[in-house]
């Protein structure tokens, strides 16, 4: 008997709507069809409206997990079409955000597997370590999540010889607790058996379609770009591009803790080798005509932006493609004969990050459909009287 | 291989083809080419530069013309494959023979920019909804789009 | 007075009241030790030490709505959380703790009723499967083959497993058995193998980590459960608590040496064995995660059967070496 179930857009595994059409017979996956969209915001044609400045913050908020890594990857474009040189303590400052960001990425991926395969307790202990590193975030950029610290030019604010210390200490804590998860994410039987040999990709199917990130150097392609395409800082530090080749989930599992190693030693040399210096230089309004392809490693994988500049303060076009775009067609491939209880754990081996993939933002009423544009403006001035508009709640009864 | 190697190479693998080969920084090459050659040269390009990683297609519209940007990355270079042809005739051939990971690029510029790709696998709608009206891109410089009246099953409007 | 005195033992003690309370707090149990283990706090608002949270939760769940979805069975798939529970709590009454009198068996102590017990516990699985049937949802569908697939797997090595201390101590009575070991305590080490197979059968009866399989939500949504909202999912939650004490209960009978010393002594000796065996369920759940539907029937037919024949071998060898 086969029939057809639907894996969402709503469904518990999945954190972000997608939709993911499964034909199953029994337990295993016949055939598979996604239908994306369901988070598509239209931020390419927004970005064509908006400053060069105002950009930053939009590329920013394409995706919630990696922000840091759109934001930086968007402003080392526009650096190069405006010709700046950001000074080399300001580029060691943004490149040691991105790399926490890293850490912080794939802690929450480590434990969203964990939760995935039923590993509620990996998923725990993961979670309660990436506290460490979110508190260092917020301590250098003043956020959790969205840490604005790229400008153009540079980064907005610097870190002293106190936060350093922070830093080093709590990545020497992380490394501790990294190589405890590494050694249980290989070595717990009912997590390996859960894990080895599910959602295989041959290194030929993952040439092919294309896949970016930990899946593709899972499947034995080491394809980094902060090895292929140093960008600004990378050359100088001394690191190495984590791949295995098992091609399945717990492969990915083994390249993102490696990683995660890797991130630490990368952390620890640039906290101690800051060079001293400005963090910023002052850009210009205009960038000249001309176009430019920015590549930066994020943590799901290469995110390339195009950006062409027309001589005006916006940008002509900018087009992004986040890395868990590129993986799609391989989820697809790693799906196919699978088992039903595979597929969150494939699907999530992605580390997928919907919203990236899917970008665009205009506000529509729910009511009559209208169409409009809101400016920041008007929006706080809503807020403001709806507040006031309010029956004060102070001492209200909440019936039972 | 460094640029300069991999310019000459290409200026004598392409000869006539190139229309443009620059090579503006590090690691960044940019070749145009006719779209009648765009197959056989990603097919040159994958076989010969170990480009089989395409990391995406970027849709430019100029105005009169659109320009499609095929972006490669070796691990030596990213060379950025650049093909322009009218507003008038939007049609393109498919590079998912050559490189099947291209397809959800494809569908996303079908959409978008309201350019036929010829050959496509896969034809569907990729990010917009399924009762998007027909004929509207968004990404073309012209758009405008007046969203109907939605109407409420029930609603009072 | 034989009448109240039957209804008390139905609906009090023994019966319904008692277990819903001893129940919740076994829940309450099971909850902290897995939140412990997780560095989290568990339950910690309602009550003191958060004890009257699963309560809490239970009458939570008694005013949601109650939805019944179309095309469902809407007879059946209202009336088996009643029957589920029924089942359970009969299951219940049969325990040796509240009939541990050897010379006077009263009506729920007789020859015979581990096996009126072990197919009591049975009941809950097919009941699953029926009401998975009944809501005619594709996830509930697939969750109700997987909990028929599940069962298939560690149903017999949980009998064998349970049976072989009963044909040491040659008798088919809870009680009896329960009386054999008190008196040979160093018998008990003989099943220690059993008891794993037991503990690990028992887990997969109650659905939980790393055998969660039926509902495992992230990837069939609820699973079984899917369509069931309001009172029927609470009654069914309260089976599930129900049939964690009463496998404990029974897993505490045979293998753990009963509860001697009459009602007060025995009742303490209850609580502290089924503790016991639920804290080693949480230590499961906590140490695991869930594995696929065909690494269980494998695993069951590869590693727990095996086990559960080799334990009988055993027990057989040293019945006729001590006879």
């Amino acid at each position: 008997m086969s029939f057809q179930i639907p894996i969402g857009p709503q469904h518990p595994a999945l954190k972000e709507p997608i939709s993911l059409r499964m034909t199953v017979e029994g337990e295993v996956i016949t055939d598979v069809d996604m239908r994306l969209g369901y988070n598509h915001r239209g931020m390419e044609k927004l970005a064509e409206e908006k400053s060069w400045l105002q950009n930053i913050y939009v590329t920013e908020r394409i995706c919630g997990i990696c922000s840091h890594s759109h934001a930086t990857c968007y402003v080392q474009g526009v650096e190069k079409l405006m010709e700046l040189a950001p000074p080399r303590r300001g580029l060691y400052i943004r490149y040691l955000v991105a790399e926490l960001e890293r850490v912080h990425s794939h802690l929450l991926w480590l434990g969203v597997a964990g939760h995935e395969a039923g590993f509620d307790s990996f998923f725990m202990y993961t979670w309660r370590d990436r506290e460490i590193v979110m508190d260092l975030l917020e301590m250098i950029s003043g956020n959790r999540v969205h840490y604005a610290i790229n400008t153009l030019g540079g980064v907005r604010r610097d870190i002293d010889e106190g936060q350093k210390a922070k830093i080093l200490e709590g990545v020497a804590t992380l490394r501790k607790r990294s190589e405890y998860y590494f050694y249980i994410g290989a070595n717990e039987p009912s997590f390996v058996a859960r894990i080895a040999g599910v959602g295989y990709l041959s290194k030929e199917s993952a040439i092919a379609l294309c896949a970016v990130g930990p899946v593709a150097r899972a499947s034995g392609v080491a394809r980094d770009v902060r090895k292929d395409d140093p960008c600004a800082v990378y050359g100088e530090l001394d690191f190495e591009v984590a791949t295995a080749d098992t091609c399945d989930v717990l492969g990915r599992v083994v390249v993102r803790v490696k990683e995660l190693l890797e991130s630490y030693k990368l952390i620890e040399q640039m906290v101690k080798g800051l060079p001293a210096g400005d963090i910023a230089v002052k850009a210009p309004r205009k960038a000249k005509p001309g176009e430019v392809v920015s590549r930066y490693e994020a943590p799901r994988g290469e995110n390339i932006h195009y950006i062409k500049a027309n001589g005006t303060d916006k940008p002509e076009r900018l087009k992004v493609r986040a890395p868990t775009l590129a993986n799609y067609p391989a989820t697809v491939e790693m799906l196919r004969k699978g088992f039903i209880a595979d597929i969150p754990l494939i699907f999530a081996a992605i580390d997928p990050c919907i919203c990236c993939a899917e970008r665009t933002v205009t506000l529509v009423a729910a009511g009559s459909g209208e169409e409009s544009v809101v400016r920041m403006s008007d929006l706080r001035r809503q807020a403001l009287a709806r507040h006031q508009n309010a029956p004060v709640k102070r001492n209200a009864v909440w019936p039972l | 291989m460094s640029d300069i190697e991999i310019v000459e190479s290409l200026k004598r693998d392409l000869g006539e083809k190139a229309l443009d080969l620059t090579n503006p920084d590090v690691r960044r090459i940019f070749v145009k080419i006719a779209p009648p050659e765009l197959v056989p040269v990603v097919t040159l390009l994958r076989d010969k530069y170990d480009c089989a990683y395409l990391a995406t297609i970027s849709g430019v519209d100029k105005g009169d013309t659109f320009e499609f940007l095929y972006h490669f990355a070796s691990p030596v270079a990213n060379i950025n494959l650049r093909t322009e042809f009218p507003k008038s005739e939007p049609r393109i051939a498919s590079i998912c023979a050559v490189i099947p990971g291209a397809v959800l690029y494809e569908r996303e510029l079908q959409e978008m920019f309201g350019v036929k790709v010829e050959g496509i696998p896969d034809p569907r709608r990729l990010v917009l909804p399924d009762d998007w009206p027909e004929g509207q891109y968004p990404l073309r410089k012209d758009w405008k789009h007046v969203r109907p009246q939605e109407v409420i099953p029930g609603g009072k409007s | 007075m034989a009448v109240v005195r039957t209804l008390l033992y139905l609906v009090v003690y023994p019966g319904l009241l008692f277990l819903f309370v001893y129940s919740t707090f076994c829940e309450w149990f099971d909850r902290k030790v897995y939140a412990r283990l997780q560095n989290r706090m568990g339950p910690t608002h309602t009550g003191r030490f958060g004890l009257l949270q699963p309560i809490a939760d239970f009458f939570k769940l008694m005013a949601k709505e109650d939805i019944v979805p179309e095309a469902a069975d809407k007879r059946l798939f209202s009336i088996l959380p009643v029957v589920g529970l029924a089942v359970v709590a009969t299951a219940g009454l049969l325990l040796p703790v509240w009939n541990f009198d050897l010379a006077n068996p009263g009506l729920t102590s007789f020859s015979g009723d581990i096996i009126v017990v072990l197919y009591l516990l049975s009941l809950p699985t097919l009941i699953l499967f029926l009401a998975a049937w009944a809501s005619t949802n594709p996830f509930a569908t697939i969750g109700g083959a997987r909990v028929l697939t599940m069962f298939f797997g560690y149903e017999v090595p949980l009998f064998l497993a349970v049976l072989s201390p009963a044909i040491l101590a040659d008798s088919w009575r809870l009680a009896e058995i329960a009386a054999f070991y008190q008196a040979k305590p160093l018998l008990l080490l003989t099943n220690l193998l059993g008891f794993i197979v037991a503990v690990i059968a028992v887990q997969a009866k109650l659905e939980r980590t790393p055998f969660d399989i039926p509902h495992a939500e992230t990837e069939i949504v609820g699973g079984t459960f899917t369509e069931y909202s309001g009172k029927k999912l609470a009654l069914f939650r309260l089976t599930f608590d129900i049939e964690l004490v009463v496998s404990s209960g029974l897993l505490a009978a045979v293998f753990l040496g009963g509860f001697p010393g009459g009602a007060v002594v025995g009742f303490l000796h209850f609580v502290v064995k089924t503790l016991f065996v639920i804290f080693l369920l949480s230590l499961l759940r906590a140490l695991t995660s869930r594995i696929r539907i065909d690494q269980v029937v494998s695993f069951a037919w590869k590693y727990l059967a095996p086990l559960a024949v080799l334990q009988l071998l055993v027990t057989i060898l040293l019945k006729g070496l001590l006879s």
